[in-house]
């Protein structure tokens, strides 16, 4: 039996309140007394207790999302799951010890709600800061108590909201793409805005990007594409619509960062294609024919190109917290065939590979600087993406994996940490390109796939030394990382928590998980964003895209946000410097 | 005060006055169309369940909620799953119109002829069904099928609440509750039900008897208590007469003029607050059509669909003007046989109606047939259905497609491929139906180009919404790509089905064994007599993970699925034996004589004890008369090859002043199953 959910122990008994006229009458009260004594006795029946006897299991019971031993922040919602189990179990306890306290929940399901989290989590900081957890499982009429597990709360607060795309894993087709936002400290999510308000059967809307300043939940952007098309800037109150294309630019704004003070917002602009995988499990490649970057001030509506290579493919900036550089990657290729670039690009795939490059940008004259290689990735035979600084400006996240941009695709991706600190500027040496099908025949059988060719090929070339070896200020994040893909990823403003996307649970939906970080470079194994009903997760269609940390909620309603969509988009005037 | 004593005995008598014969005509008429329904559209109502999904979980009731009109919905879907046993399915739908029909007789007090207007209710429904054809795929609307019915019945139960409301109530009572309860329809009911719960308020707004308070608030006296008496009394039994004078006529109509404006006050106001208060994913142009499915497909509208919608309209208003003059001249003025007369044509009408829109089209029949014959893996009853000759119409490229892969897994491709009739006649539909949206999931699906079925899986489940046919394939596709856990994800899901379940529980069992899905694995686990799949499972399986041997690339198909196919195919190069098949299958279908030759060198090294196919012999000795590239002098052919080709060259010979068009025809009797013919005369065989 699951005990009442906190909303419905919320909500006051407005019948108790009220004189109960039945109760003048004798026979009438009886009845009800009688009532009263039934349910409180079903009640006492049906309140699970701790099995007196039972047998010590030597596993970890099997939960679903697995919160085995994670740290969470002490204002997260209520960390519900599931325990799975084989057709034989028959009935479930779970006891939650933290301090002195305890309390015993019963079923499959595992939802204490928000208010006896609150008492759990407010025992757990008053004594060791644990949470102890013990399943017990009835199978063949005998308990069993499976290995008990700790959730440890940590007194790292975390912002109280996320904001994320929903959208499904699709490939060319989009009909409803909402921009949500969730409260981390309860189960609510609310829409800030969902593209079907504007959209109809012929006219389609896609939905992207979205970003706030330095967590502030007044000063966000996104791009709406398509239909009404154009970048949605909130910044305090006011709010418009921008075309950010221009003649001498790729592209309207893509991916975009904000300077943490200041109106100014840093865009790639890309030109990009989508290519489909006919055996791969990583079923899609998406890949930019031609990428740089724009400057965009918000109060002067101007845009001006910071990089024009047309060799180099500059995506993903990142402003850092202290406004001195922004990071980017960058892909260099030049063009070799006869075919369309994007031909070449299709059947050169694996080739194309991102380094690491900051530009320092100076505030007092708003211009940018020379870049510099912060790390050489190609040189491992690596690509890195989404470069994400801490707030304290000490550490550097990224996504590296085999090659490419798109690495939510890619199952080689895996987060890396940077020590800022350590990290120098190199000198850019030659690029060297592995070519990506060099194995001796026979050593992986026919049916070997890309990714296990890929992995042996690399093995191959580290045990012959061809491999430029990690940089000790650099490291593979292992404690989150999976064999599938880890991506997306955001500090939160006190930099003790990590999001970032996973599809560690099934390999195709991405979920957001968080991590605490303790400061110095390590972080505390992962849980998965809880969810009132555990199971939410297993049914959901939907990924979630670009999970980012608030200070609040975004209170603009979507109805505005359509209202002004709806309305032409205001030119920003390009500005050559 | 009621009379309570006599009302029993007034009500007992009117409804045998009547009713009972013509509601036995109705029911007639629900038989046959019952009957119609689970024979000729046996297949499209099968199908429908494929695409659709009815999930009892909050998420899914959640999902649908989003848009105003999610309850209609999410009873429509629960109610097509029914459908997976036609009979059973078509017999609760028969039901509940039923049940709509009797309930129509009572609130509007219908009696003799006019009793059977109610069928037109139906029949309208019908239509909705039966006109839908290549809409089964392109629907938007969840549930599409069966929300009119839904829509109708809610319309009707508020309907009768209202007639309760105006019998049971006291004058005065009644005419304020039946403001609460229309404003209360409208405000619930627009979220649930859409634009059914507006439809409905405009109803209660003119259902006859309805009172208005908004006169009482003028200070009329239209209707004091014991005028309100002499209308129960008209509205039971329509025996006893109320005198009608113009002025009392004239105060009603103002009194209800002002209800009807309050209901069009309601209509238009209540999608508009939903609007700002709730719904903030709905386009505001949507807000009043929401639950109506949409004939909308790009830039088209298909207006000629929104008839049945139009017919529900009319039918009611039929209905209302009947009630009504009932209600205001005390009687039915007309004569009974005039009233019967009416009633009939009026039925006929709908009759004629319904079948000019009944979607028919042969060849979307035996698509459906087709398609249901491949998913039970049964190969013969395809080429029964790709044989059967009772239209004349030529098949759509995806019957061709269907059929050619039936002939492939029974091995008889190679000798049979041209003994069916070839074509690419479109789909039948008003806009250009696509292959990867009906068929092409199936046919990527057995063709191993699983990553292409999930694909537009994919795509459709975005567009159109989930279904069962689509998470099934997801399914297949995951576990023959290795995908385990999110293989788990969709079989989980199909086991929450109310029929799926089995099928579910099937695929879920292959789940344990990972290796059968290795083809050297299985191939040897049944070459050692314990083959890892069951016999389903090998069917169905291993000829696919036969076709999967081929490297991986980045590739896209333009929505072109045959053309995808024997593009990549014939230009694969596989030791595999089915697959190696398969190249020289599609470089004959595709007339490459480049590419045919070196395939069918290695098919004949491959297959050394192996007889030559008619139709490679027949390419092979064309091929080599046409150009010398390769020496054919050697090659065993077959006598009937060799004569045929040179009957073939005789008659060409014979026909030359004749237009290739021309010749197609007289060719096609002799030749009409050669590849010659196929060669020479079988052109443009556009794909979509």
């Amino acid at each position: 039996m699951t005990l009442p959910s906190y909303k419905s122990l919320k909500k006051p008994d407005k019948s108790l309140k009220k004189p109960d006229k039945s109760l003048k009458e004798p026979g009438k009260s009886l009845k009800k007394v009688l009532y009263v004594a039934i349910l409180s006795q079903l009640i006492i029946s049906c309140t699970p207790s701790v099995p007196s006897q039972y047998v010590e299991a030597d596993d970890l019971p099997n939960i679903y999302p697995d919160y085995i031993d994670v740290t969470v922040p002490q204002n997260i919602a209520p960390l519900h799951f599931h325990i799975d189990h084989d057709s034989l179990a028959t009935d479930f306890v779970t006891r939650f010890i933290a301090g002195s306290d305890q309390w015993t929940l019963g079923g499959e399901d595992v939802r204490p709600g928000l208010k006896k989290w609150h008492q759990m989590v407010a025992s757990a900081l008053s004594s060791d800061g644990k949470i102890s957890i013990e399943v017990f499982i009835k199978q063949a009429k005998a308990w069993q108590r499976m290995k008990p597990f700790t959730i440890t709360v940590s007194k790292d607060s975390i912002d109280p909201y996320i904001s994320y795309r929903l959208i499904s894993p699709s490939y060319v087709t989009y009909e409803d793409l909402t921009l949500n936002q969730r409260c981390l400290e309860d189960f609510d999510e609310s829409l800030i805005y969902g593209n079907m308000i504007n959209s109809d059967e012929e006219n389609g809307q896609c939905i992207n990007c979205h970003h706030a300043q330095w967590y502030n939940p007044e000063r966000i952007q996104f791009h709406v594409r398509q239909y009404l098309g154009g970048t949605v800037i909130a910044y305090d109150g006011k709010l418009q619509k921008i075309n950010l294309k221009t003649d001498s630019t790729i592209s309207a704004g893509v991916y975009p960062t904000w300077h943490p003070r200041q109106p100014w917002i840093v865009y790639s602009t890309n030109n990009t294609g989508q290519s489909f995988h006919t055996r791969d499990v990583q079923k899609i490649e998406v890949q930019d024919t031609k990428s740089n970057l724009i400057f965009y001030d918000l109060e002067a509506n101007t845009v001006t190109p910071i990089t024009r290579d047309t060799t180099d493919f500059d995506c993903f900036p990142f402003w850092s917290p202290d406004g001195k550089y922004v990071y980017y990657v960058s892909a260099h290729w030049e063009k070799r065939d006869t075919v369309q670039m994007d031909f070449e690009l299709i059947k050169n795939y694996k080739e194309v590979q991102y380094n690491l490059y900051r530009i320092p940008f100076d505030e007092a004259s708003c211009s940018f600087g020379q870049r510099e290689l912060i790390y050489d990735a190609v040189a491992r035979n690596r690509s890195v993406t989404l470069p994400r600084v801490s707030p304290d400006g000490r550490w550097l996240m990224f996504t590296e994996a085999q090659y490419g941009i798109f690495h939510i695709w890619h199952t080689t991706a895996d987060l890396f940490l940077m020590d800022l600190t350590q990290a120098e500027a190199l000198e850019p040496t030659p690029i060297q390109r592995y070519s990506p099908n060099l194995l001796p025949e026979g050593l992986l059988p026919e049916s070997a796939n890309n990714i296990q060719r890929d992995a042996a090929a690399d093995s191959l070339r580290e045990a012959q030394g061809k491999l430029t070896p990690l940089p000790a200020y650099l490291r593979n994040i292992t404690e989150l990382n999976t064999p599938e893909v880890e991506s997306y990823h955001a500090w939160s403003s006190n930099g003790h928590w990590v999001i970032f996307s996973s599809r560690r649970d099934d390999g195709n939906f991405t979920r957001p998980f968080i991590a605490h970080h303790d400061g110095n470079g390590h972080f505390s194994r992962p849980f998965e964003l809880p969810q009132d009903n555990p199971q939410y997760h297993r049914q959901f269609m939907r990924s979630y895209n670009v999970p980012e940390f608030l200070s609040g909620p975004v209170t603009i309603r979507p109805q505005d946000f359509a209202a002004v969509i709806k309305k032409d988009a205001t030119p920003a005037q390009l500005k050559m410097k | 005060m009621k009379d309570t004593k006599t009302k029993p005995t007034s009500r007992l008598s009117s409804w045998s006055e009547g009713r009972w014969g013509w509601l036995i005509v109705n029911i007639g008429l629900l038989a046959v169309i019952g009957f119609k329904l689970a024979t000729q559209e046996k297949e499209l109502l099968l199908r429908a369940q494929e695409l659709n999904l009815w999930l009892p979980t909050s998420l899914y009731w959640k999902t649908l909620m989003q848009y105003p009109g999610g309850a209609a919905s999410w009873f429509a879907t629960y109610l097509t799953q029914y459908f997976y046993y036609p009979w059973l399915g078509v017999s609760i739908l028969c039901g509940l119109w039923l049940i709509i029909c009797a309930l129509l007789v009572w609130i509007f007090r219908l009696k003799g002829p006019w009793v059977a207007l109610t069928a037109l209710i139906p029949l309208a429904l019908l239509a909705c069904i039966t006109q839908t054809g290549y809409w089964i795929y392109y629907q938007k609307l969840q549930g599409h099928l069966l929300v009119p019915t839904i829509g109708i019945l809610f319309a009707v139960l508020c309907l009768v609440v209202q007639r309760f409301l105006n019998d049971y109530l006291p004058a005065k009572a009644a005419r304020w509750s039946g403001l609460v309860w229309m404003t209360l329809v409208c405000i619930v009911g627009y979220p649930l039900f859409g634009a059914w719960a507006l439809g409905t308020t405009g109803l209660l707004a003119i259902l006859p008897g309805s009172h208005s308070a908004l006169a009482d608030l003028e200070g009329s006296s239209v209707s004091s208590s014991r005028e309100r008496k002499g209308a129960n009394r008209f509205h039971d039994g329509g025996t006893s007469s109320t005198k009608v004078t113009a002025p009392s006529l004239i105060r009603r109509a103002g009194g209800e003029s002002l209800r009807i404006l309050f209901a069009l006050i309601l209509v238009a106001a209540i999608p508009q607050i939903y609007y700002q208060q709730l719904f903030e994913m709905t386009e505001r142009g949507f807000l009043y059509v929401a639950a109506m499915p949409s004939f909308r497909y790009g830039k088209d509208i298909f207006t000629e669909y929104r008839l049945p919608y139009y017919a529900l309209i009319l039918a009611f208003l039929i209905i209302t003007i009947v009630g009504w003059m009932r209600s205001v001249f005390a009687a039915d003025i007309l004569r009974p046989w005039l009233r019967a007369l009416i009633a009939v044509i009026l039925l006929f009408a709908a009759i004629i109606g319904v079948r000019a829109s009944w979607y028919r089209d042969a060849n979307f029949q035996k698509e459906l047939a087709m398609n249901r014959a491949i998913e039970e893996l049964d190969w013969e009853r395809v080429l029964t259905v790709a044989r059967d000759a009772s239209s004349t119409v030529k098949p759509t490229r995806q019957m061709v497609m269907y059929k050619n892969l039936a002939l492939f897994r029974l091995g008889r491709a190679a000798n049979e491929m041209f003994f069916y009739p070839e074509g690419a006649v479109q789909q039948n539909a008003p806009w250009k139906a696509r292959i990867t949206q009906i068929g092409g999931k199936l046919i990527y699906y057995h063709y191993g180009k699983e990553n292409f079925c999930y694909r537009w899986c994919m795509e459709d489940g975005v567009e159109f919404g989930w279904k069962v046919e689509t998470l099934k394939f997801m399914a297949r596709t995951s576990i023959l790509n290795h995908e385990w856990t999110v293989a788990r994800k969709y079989l989980d899901l199909l086991k929450k089905t109310t029929f799926h379940r089995a099928w579910a529980e099937r695929y879920e069992r292959y789940l344990a064994t990972p290796e059968a899905f290795d083809l050297q694995k299985l191939e040897a686990s049944a070459k050692s007599g314990k083959p890892l799949l069951d016999e389903a499972g090998m069917k169905e399986f291993e000829p696919i993970l036969h076709l999967m041997t081929y490297p991986d690339r980045l590739d896209g198909d333009n929505t072109l699925v045959e053309m995808y196919l024997l593009q990549t195919f014939a230009r694969g190069n596989g030791d595999d034996p089915l697959f190696q098949e398969m190249t020289l299958l599609c470089a004959l279908i595709m007339k490459d004589i480049d590419l045919f030759w070196p395939r069918f060198m290695k098919f004949a090294s491959m297959h050394p004890d192996l007889h030559m196919p008619l139709h490679y012999q027949e390419a092979a000795y064309l091929y080599g008369h046409l150009e010398n590239k390769v020496d054919i002098s050697h090659m065993p052919f077959d006598q009937n090859v060799r004569d045929t080709y040179d009957r073939f060259m005789k008659f060409n010979e014979q026909c030359g002043p004749m237009s290739e068009a021309q010749k197609a025809i007289a060719f096609y009797p002799q030749f009409g199953n050669t590849f010659y013919y196929f060669y020479f005369l079988v052109r443009n065989q556009k794909t979509n």
